[in-house]
């Protein structure tokens, strides 16, 4: 007995051990995020998904960014001393970039100290993205884009090594402080991309010191710092004591503006002095968290929505005591089902428009995203030019009647003469479960429709090879403009290009390679308007919805939206440290 | 045969069971799987990209040779690169390896060593009222899913009572203790359910033996006969069963360590295994399956400590 004795001694001073053991919540000025996804290394070419891409833009910068507080998206210099000068023609971008910005202190650095940064960087920068050996994952942007680059890396696909200094006719730093792009045809778009991670700015020697451990060892011009990452749960900034003179922005859209965001107008950023990232995957303790206020803000866990927001889309009363807030906005994307239209079955647009008719939006949006999606009427979502609002599809479901009638137009009465109709999926619970609405869905109708789920890269590699009949998938936009979906309709970049459904319309082709080469207009958001009103009329995909991001914060955490492009949001949010020591009592 | 023989001697196996596993993981990921170019590059992948990106992976070289990287991979711990992360397998392996066992290692010792005492206990009373109240919450605590322990130690303890942290890490002890409790706590009542059947069944056949009877007869005592005769008889059961579990320790507590944030050889595999990560994969394969051959080794030197009667051969 007494050897049972010792041991529920030992386990209950482990106990009172843990519990005696400091309380980590931090009350200073550090901000707590918790991510949902491990994140990937730090290296900017590989920042593909939106962890890896916010854990990048705390430590590196790029040219451009998105003004903080202005809606819809504006690009304005970050890097870049102003925007750039561009040539009539629209194919030369000119930059200034900024002088007396210096790299984080490094050991691969002369005496350790980081060196100013160049135009040089940037060409550098932009061509390890284009490096064949690396495989940087945002080759997609520049791709067939600026001069000679492609040619530069497939001239060296083949070879053993890779030549940086060979010179790029589209990639010329002109003076220290100058760079120019020469692109191969207009493309407006392509200022987006120096706001993306992929271009972000990397110092040659570093790269070169760590080789393939770069990743590890990030050292750009942000607001923080991260000596080295550790692939592990908790990532630990600092502020950069050497950065730029940056400041809080001092204009804002009419919202930000109402809501306070404009507090700290003029202040030096970064606002706060630490961030620590906390990689918490499962949902239940990254809520228990928050809500025990060691995380500042939230997307609120599907099984936690109903406990949080009342049906009228409130913040329920026993958070709002707690000091917390509810923030809810439109993602930019959209959820569909896309025909194979190289089938001569989906080139009758009276079946397809039949079985959208079918499809009952705001059912699925109650099964499936707890109604917090909206019905998207077209491919372009809300918050973008190209949307239309208020626009009512005249093919959106549910009405059985006219779907029937039109059945039977297309030739095909209460399903007779139709095959069995496969719809492909990504395994997944969720999706499975879309996949058995849509079953059922259809069959109101007399569709009969087979679900297979397919493991992501099978199903991916099935439409590249056309065999599909009919799948769901979603798109995210990569950048604020109707052309990143409108793309996905566009004839020319069937699969395997973008346009996984191969829809093919002279009309809608036209129209898009005229918007293409357009700088942003009233009339080119005219012609955007119209190709979304082709995508609604012809009905190329079921449409499915545009999900929104319902997001808790706590009082004391100052400036933070839900936004799409997260990417440097750190260094303009606050943290009010007496508010939160006295919130936390509450807690 | 002496034991360093014997021990050379299984060892030597090891090299026809790599094979094997390295042939079974060669048609599983090389040979069936989808390919992994494809999950890589993502949304925007290009055909001349997932050309170029299969060359960079060795996808492109004959069948033998990339059977014989998996084989090479076994022999030298190289494991490349994690496709996802791009960071050294090897070295993640080193870094997980301390999260998982100051998890796993503590809390495998306790429970074995509770589930033993309460075996013994339940053996020396075996019928009586305290005996069926062991076997009843034994059947209780397995009933019930493990996910329920966790998410209700979470919430109750760590949430609303607040005596442990609701998840996370530090390195270094002591400050990774506070996060290990609530977990190890959990481990324990998950696995003394079965355990303490197992060993109480074991205990029990023991029990009914022959010598048992003769060492009544004798007079001895049932403390006597219990510690120093029925628990040395039913060490090999009890070995076998504790030896064999080590290298899934390696392995890490999957939904523990995923729930609790522990930066651990679990979360390394799962997060392979949700990614297509195959080099990750192949990796925790490849180690589970070394492990499980040199700890089935060292179990059969164990029999032959705790019973002279075992012979090697």
């Amino acid at each position: 007995m007494k050897k049972f004795t010792t041991l529920f001694t030992a386990i209950a001073l482990l106990i009172g051990f843990a519990s005696c053991t400091k309380k980590n919540v931090e009350t200073g000025k550090t901000l707590n995020i918790a991510v949902s996804a491990e994140v990937k290394g730090m290296d900017p070419i590989y920042a593909n998904d939106r962890y890896s891409s916010n854990e990048v833009g705390r430590v590196y910068e790029g040219l451009l960014e998105y003004h903080y507080l202005k809606r819809p998206y504006t690009l304005v210099p970050n890097l870049a001393e102003s925007m750039p000068v561009v040539s009539e023609d629209g194919l030369t971008y000119t930059f200034n970039i900024r002088q007396g910005v210096l790299f984080h202190d490094d050991s691969a650095f002369p005496n350790g100290k980081g060196r100013e940064l160049v135009a040089e960087d940037f060409v550098y920068s932009i061509k390890r993205l284009a490096d064949p050996k690396l495989q940087g994952l945002g080759w997609w942007l520049l791709d067939g884009k600026i001069k000679g680059l492609n040619e530069w890396r497939e001239k060296y696909s083949d070879l053993p090594s890779v030549d940086y200094d060979e010179v790029v006719e589209g990639l010329k730093a002109t003076s220290k402080y100058t760079v120019e792009f020469k692109l191969t045809k207009p493309f407006p778009q392509f200022l987006y991309s120096l706001a993306m991670p992929f271009t972000f700015a990397t110092p040659r020697e570093v790269v070169e010191k760590y080789g393939k451990e770069f990743l590890n060892h990030p050292v750009g011009t942000g607001p923080f710092i991260l000596p080295t990452f550790k692939q592990t749960k908790k990532i630990v900034y600092t502020k950069n004591p050497n950065f730029r003179k940056k400041l809080y922005p001092t204009e804002a859209s009419d919202e930000f503006k109402a809501a306070g965001f404009l507090k700290d107008a003029g202040k030096e950023l970064p606002l706060v002095d630490k961030v620590v990232v906390n990689v918490i995957i499962e949902s239940q303790p990254r809520w228990l968290n928050f809500l025990k206020g060691k995380v500042d803000f939230i997307g609120i866990p599907k099984d936690n929505f109903d406990s949080a927001v009342t049906p009228d889309r409130n913040l329920s009363p026993e958070y709002e005591k707690k000091g917390i807030s509810l923030l809810i906005n439109p993602s930019l994307d959209v959820t569909y089902t896309a025909f194979n239209h190289d089938l001569k079955l989906f080139q009758n647009a009276d079946l397809r428009r039949a079985m959208s008719l079918a499809y009952d939006v705001v059912k699925s949006n109650e099964l499936f995203y707890n109604n917090t999606s909206l019905p998207a009427q077209s491919v372009v979502p809300p918050g973008i030019a190209g949307n239309i609002p208020g626009y009512v599809s005249p093919y959106r479901g549910p009405n059985i009647e006219e779907a029937k009638k039109l059945l039977a137009k297309a030739g095909y009465p209460e399903g007779k003469g139709l095959p069995e109709i496969t719809y492909d999926c990504p395994s997944g619970t969720v999706s499975r479960q879309i996949g058995d609405y849509m079953k059922q869905q259809l069959a109101q109708i007399g569709v009969r429709i087979k679900v297979v789920t397919n493991p992501w890269p099978e199903l991916q590699k099935k439409i590249t090879k056309r065999q599909v009949m009919l799948y769901g998938i979603a798109w995210g936009a990569d950048y604020p403009d109707a052309e990143n979906f409108l793309q996905l309709l566009y004839g020319p970049n069937k699969a395997p290009g973008a346009n996984g459904s191969g829809y093919n319309n002279p009309e809608f082709n036209k129209l898009f390679k005229t918007a293409s080469v357009m700088q942003d207009s009233p009339e080119r958001t005219a012609l955007y308007e119209k190709m979304n009103r082709i995508a609604a009329e012809q009905a190329p995909w079921i449409y499915g919805v545009h999900r929104q991001n319902f997001t808790l914060r706590h009082s004391f955490l100052k400036n933070y939206m839900s936004t799409d492009f997260e990417t440097g949001q750190a260094q303009y949010l606050n943290i009010d440290s007496e508010l939160k020591a006295k919130s936390i009592e509450k807690l | 045969m002496n034991l360093w023989q014997y021990i050379l001697r299984r060892l030597f196996y090891i090299i026809p069971t790599i094979l094997g596993v390295a042939l079974i993981i060669f048609i599983i990921f090389n040979v069936v799987a989808p390919d992994p170019a494809l999950i890589m590059l993502g949304k925007h992948a290009t055909l001349s990209q997932i050309a170029d990106l299969r060359n960079e992976l060795g996808l492109n070289k004959p069948m033998w040779a990339q059977y014989l990287d998996i084989v090479k991979s076994a022999f030298t711990f190289d494991f490349g690169r994690s496709w996802t992360t791009k960071q050294e397998i090897i070295q993640m392996i080193k870094n997980g390896a301390i999260p998982s066992l100051t998890l796993t290692l503590p809390a495998f010792v306790l429970s074995t060593i509770i589930a033993v005492s309460i075996s013994l206990v339940v053996s020396f009373f075996r019928g009586q009222w305290i005996d069926k109240c062991a076997v009843f919450f034994c059947v209780l605590l397995m009933s019930i899913t493990s996910l329920a322990y966790i998410l209700f130690g979470q919430w109750f303890f760590a949430y609303k009572l607040g005596w442990f942290e609701i998840s996370g890490y530090e390195s270094g002890f002591p400050d990774f203790v506070p996060y290990v409790v609530l977990p190890i706590i959990i481990w324990i009542i998950l696995s003394i359910g079965p355990d303490v059947r197992f060993y109480r069944t074991v205990m029990l056949d023991e029990i009914y033996q022959d010598y048992v009877r003769t060492a009544k007869a004798k007079g001895l005592s049932e403390r006597v006969i219990l510690f120093k005769h029925v628990l040395k008889n039913a060490m090999i059961p009890i070995i076998t069963f504790v030896v064999i579990q080590i290298p899934f320790l390696i392995l890490g507590a999957l939904l523990l360590e995923s729930f609790f944030s522990i930066p651990g050889l679990g979360g390394i595999t799962l997060n392979g295994v949700y990614n297509s990560d195959f080099p990750v994969i192949k990796a925790m394969t490849i180690l589970t399956a070394m492990a499980y051959i040199i700890f089935s080794v060292i179990t059969d030197v164990l029999y032959t400590i705790v019973d002279p009667r075992v012979r090697l051969k």
